[in-house]
């Protein structure tokens, strides 16, 4: 009954939370170009460099392009997300109320993730505006289901980042550097493959590469049983970095209080 | 600005209102207070310490300890105003972080409601409630009504409750035409209320306020010290810091003078206003510069202590003396050459402890 309560207050902190990044965000120049203008430019400039592949790489490129949006809005509104919180001085005000903070992450992360999937909707709009017809999803259920675990393989993978934003305001400047290995990595706009030996484990540990792999072989009409592993591998991804999360955050939130880093420096 | 009952946010009928309840959730303790008609301390303060590390120099960086907080002791009792009163920068503001858990102290223990705020601070968040001065804490983008919503779900409140406690809470802080506008168009002063009416919303037993009034006007000021007056009728436990003598002159039942991270004096506003009755101020106005003139009126043996208070195109000097209208001769001997004003001889208040205590200090 306590964890039953427990969890509607997590819940409700989460969607709350979520409620009020949207309603913050969508107020935000900064916010609006991340998640819509500048996935449409990596996605004309990808399809200005894939011009002249055939029409069933078209879709590929549409998802490609829509899951680097959704990596960099991710990356740096979640990023933002812990740092606008220190600067405007709520960050302290967040620890010091009894909801714990990596709920309230959760919340914000998921809030841009949602917005973010926006842009693979504006990406796939732009492909029919500049190829004359919109691309055909080979599998739509199992894209539809692979998109839906995206989301918290998304939200976990940003989660494990976010503490070290709240640990040290200076990570902001690593955001960058994290952009493009995670689209190469992910295999986003070309397969892994291509890339040396060494980099595939880097690769597996990525939720984003398990969520590529699915949402590519779903709409090109891959493999249903590489698929399945895919999605299963999201799952695992979630969990691992679910409960890696927890444990990150009760640390670091510790050593931020110690060090006093939970104000603007 | 009513002081208007509000309604219970957690949702439980019938619950007692905070004034009523122990301040310990023990039965033993209740028992003990009710027997012996003792009460405990709400709020116990033992050799706190707090030492910040700041790294220093671009190219070869080098670290360096800062004591924010030295060693200081102190307790509140349930349903007490108590002040921390200090210029800026001696360790109020780090004392009240570590009280409300978002710092840790480096040494030392606080304990407030019988709970421990490092290793119980998960317990004790719910029940304490704390007000920053100034404008940050509040998301600016959202309203005010919006700000309050986030931060009942953030405190675990019914939302069903919420909705009802926010009109309220807006109506006591003068918000309500205003509550569905963006913080960002607020004024200082509203937005000082709106904090108010946050740290109020989960109806806690404790408050920490820190600079409550800091920047305010002086009607939006005094309207705030109505509130905090408002606020101790209910019987709730306060911390106020302050650096305005008058306001905890006012407001506080005793008061902690804090100096270079240590308690130099405690006691109550008329105790402390005890420590400079054997002296008078002299205020006398002046028009020009007088720094040349200063040590030989600081060596003055009539001279205990020396300040100087800027308004407007001219300075007052305030030299508190044991002397009293006596060593006014004497001092106007000093100021031969400058361009004096009006001369008067007072009474000492709580701001003429507060300074003594401070130069004394320094």
């Amino acid at each position: 009954m306590k964890r039953l309560t427990q969890l509607r207050r997590h819940l409700r902190v989460i969607l709350v939370a979520a409620e009020m990044s949207l309603r913050n965000n969508l107020t935000d120049g900064f916010v609006i170009f991340g998640i819509v203008i500048q996935p449409m430019i990596i996605a004309l400039m990808a399809f200005w460099m894939l011009r002249d592949q055939g029409p069933d790489d078209i879709i590929y490129i549409v998802v490609g392009s829509g899951m680097t949006g959704l990596w960099t809005t991710t990356l740096f509104i979640g990023g933002q997300a812990i740092s606008g919180e220190r600067w405007t001085g709520t960050l302290e005000m967040l620890v010091a109320t009894p909801a714990p903070l990596h709920i309230v992450v959760i919340g914000k992360t998921l809030a841009n993730v949602l917005q973010s999937l926006s842009a693979m909707v504006a990406t796939y709009a732009l492909a029919g505006l500049v190829f004359g017809a919109l691309p055909t999803i080979a599998r739509p259920g199992w894209f539809a289901l692979a998109l839906l675990l995206t989301v918290p393989a998304y939200v976990s993978f940003a989660l494990i980042i976010a503490p070290l934003f709240v640990l040290n305001p200076e990570v902001r400047r690593l955001q960058n550097g994290l952009e493009f290995p995670v689209y190469i990595l992910s295999g986003f706009l070309f397969p892994i493959a291509l890339l040396p030996g060494w980099t595939t484990p880097l690769s597996y540990i990525l939720p984003p590469y398990w969520a590529a792999r699915a949402l590519h072989g779903a709409s090109s009409g891959g493999d249903v049983a590489d698929i399945l592993f895919s999605m299963a591998m999201m799952m695992l991804s979630i969990l691992i970095y679910g409960l890696l999360t927890a444990r990150l955050f009760r640390r670091i939130l510790y050593k931020a209080r110690v060090e006093a880093t939970l104000v603007r420096q | 600005m009513g002081a208007e009952a509000i309604p219970d946010v957690h949702g439980h009928a019938g619950r007692p209102p905070s004034s009523c309840r122990p301040i310990v959730h023990c039965p033993f303790v209740a028992f003990y207070e009710v027997c012996f008609n003792f009460r405990m301390n709400t709020i116990e303060v033992q050799d706190l310490r707090r030492v910040y590390n700041a790294s220093i120099g671009a190219i070869r960086r080098s670290r360096k300890e800062i004591v924010a907080v030295d060693g200081i002791s102190f307790h509140i009792e349930q349903g007490e105003l108590f002040g921390l009163l200090g210029p800026n920068g001696v360790g109020k503001t780090t004392t009240v972080k570590m009280l409300t858990t978002m710092l840790i102290p480096t040494s030392g223990r606080i304990r407030i409601l019988g709970l421990d705020v490092v290793k119980d601070a998960k317990k004790l968040r719910p029940r304490i409630g704390f007000i920053f001065g100034g404008e940050r804490g509040l998301y600016w983008r959202l309203s005010g009504v919006d700000n309050l919503r986030y931060f009942g779900s953030l405190y675990h409140l019914d939302p069903d409750a919420t909705r009802k406690r926010i009109p309220k809470l807006l109506e006591m802080v003068g918000l309500s035409d205003r509550g569905e506008e963006k913080v960002e168009g607020y004024s200082r002063g509203m937005k000082q209320r709106l904090h108010i009416a946050r740290a109020l919303l989960h109806d806690p037993e404790v408050l920490f306020l820190d600079e409550p009034t800091l920047g305010l006007d002086p009607v939006g000021a005094r309207d705030l010290r109505v509130i905090i007056r408002n606020l101790q009728a209910e019987n709730k436990t306060i911390l106020l810091t302050t650096h305005y003598m008058f306001e905890a002159d006012a407001l506080c039942q005793r008061i902690a003078v804090i100096n270079k991270g240590k308690i130099v004096a405690e006691g109550s506003p008329a105790q402390l206003k005890s420590i400079v009755s054997d002296l008078s101020v002299i205020e006398v106005e002046i028009f020009g510069g007088v720094d040349d003139r200063l040590p030989a009126l600081r060596a003055l043996p009539a001279v205990d202590a020396l300040s100087i208070e800027n308004r407007e195109q001219k300075q007052v000097l305030l030299i508190q003396s044991p002397a009293g209208a006596e060593a006014v001769s004497t001092i106007l001997k000093l100021l031969d050459g400058v361009r004096v004003g009006k001369v008067a001889v007072r009474e000492p208040t709580l701001e003429d402890a507060y300074i003594r205590l401070v130069e004394g200090e320094a």
